[in-house]
């Protein structure tokens, strides 16, 4: 199966709300360690806000857009404006 | 510890996504529109705020004597620069305004178009140095081993004293190394002129006189030199 093929099955199958309880658990764990350097300013800290903290919120970001992304290849666009019915020809 | 009103509005965008991401967590409503919007102000705007405004605090606080401080091996360096009674060059400047809590930062740091990002590099450098190997010295053992990455530039010496002043060319020494001094041939901070910067670091020091040292303390401003 190529990547693309394995990327649309993901996609296809996978719950947006354990993607959702996997976003907020990785965004608490990055929003403590950034929250950390806020108040200890050594140099532990602040290398771990701005490196892993920042990576593991950005990783929750992105599991989030997955969600978004999955919901709207499951949308039904519908047309805002009803279209005409045919004219009827003249005769 | 050091709290700024931006800290605090970044920690109350952090508590406020906590709380939503906790709540979900907890009660795991419908992912509805509603429920959606605000998780990305959850899970996306309120963290960016947090990581923005920490990523601004952050780079502020390594300037500080305190962030150079906090690993173990520069202790000794901390402790010189801050002893009132130290005549060592980092010391004589530490106790002014200028430099004051911010003195490694202000010494140590490249200067031009590049310069933050350049120091920023270097200072991962010194990271990757501590946890590699300086990290499990005592202060015994790494003392002898610390030096500079890079010899100390006379540039950062003359962002201050730029070497054009009449009480600098005054003194004969610097008017006959008028021009090694300014292309960093001869260091200003070496063992024949101002002796180094941290001198208990080194096992053959040689610090100014004690009359030098003290015409540097006297010395009102770096404007006349």
């Amino acid at each position: 199966m190529n990547p693309r093929a394995k990327i649309e099955r993901f996609l296809d199958n996978a719950s947006r709300s354990r993607l959702m309880v996997y976003a907020c658990v990785l965004g608490l764990i990055g929003l403590v360690l950034m929250s950390w350097s806020l108040f200890d300013q050594g140099w532990i800290p602040v290398m771990m806000a701005m490196s892993v903290g920042q990576g593991i919120g950005t990783l929750s970001f992105a599991l989030f857009l997955v969600i978004v992304i999955i919901d709207l290849r499951k949308a039904e666009f519908r047309p805002s404006i009803t279209p005409m019915p045919p004219k009827p020809e003249d005769d | 510890m050091h709290v700024s009103p931006l800290s605090w509005i970044a920690l109350t965008c952090a508590v406020v996504a906590a709380v939503i991401m906790i709540y979900y967590l907890i009660y795991r409503p419908p992912l509805n529109g509603r429920v959606k919007l605000l998780m990305m102000v959850a899970v996306g705007v309120l963290p960016i705020m947090t990581a923005m405004i920490g990523n601004l605090e952050g780079l502020q606080a390594t300037e500080h004597q305190a962030f150079c401080g906090s690993c173990h091996t520069m202790d000794m360096h901390i402790a010189d620069a801050n002893d009132a009674d130290s005549l060592s060059l980092a010391a004589i400047h530490s106790r002014t305004i200028k430099f004051g809590d911010k003195s490694c930062y202000v010494c140590h740091k490249d200067y031009g178009m590049f310069g933050y990002a350049m120091t920023k590099l270097g200072g991962m450098g010194h990271v990757y140095m501590f946890l590699s190997e300086f990290a499990w010295y005592d202060m015994e053992e790494a003392l002898p081993k610390i030096h500079i990455a890079r010899p100390f530039k006379n540039d950062n010496c003359m962002q201050c004293h730029s070497t054009t002043g009449r009480i600098w060319n005054g003194v004969a020494d610097h008017n006959g190394l008028l021009e090694d001094l300014r292309t960093g041939t001869t260091s200003c901070a070496s063992a024949g002129c101002h002796g180094y910067a941290h001198p208990f670091s080194k096992p053959d020091e040689e610090t100014p006189s004690d009359a030098e040292a003290h015409s540097a303390l006297s010395a009102p401003s770096p404007e006349g030199t």
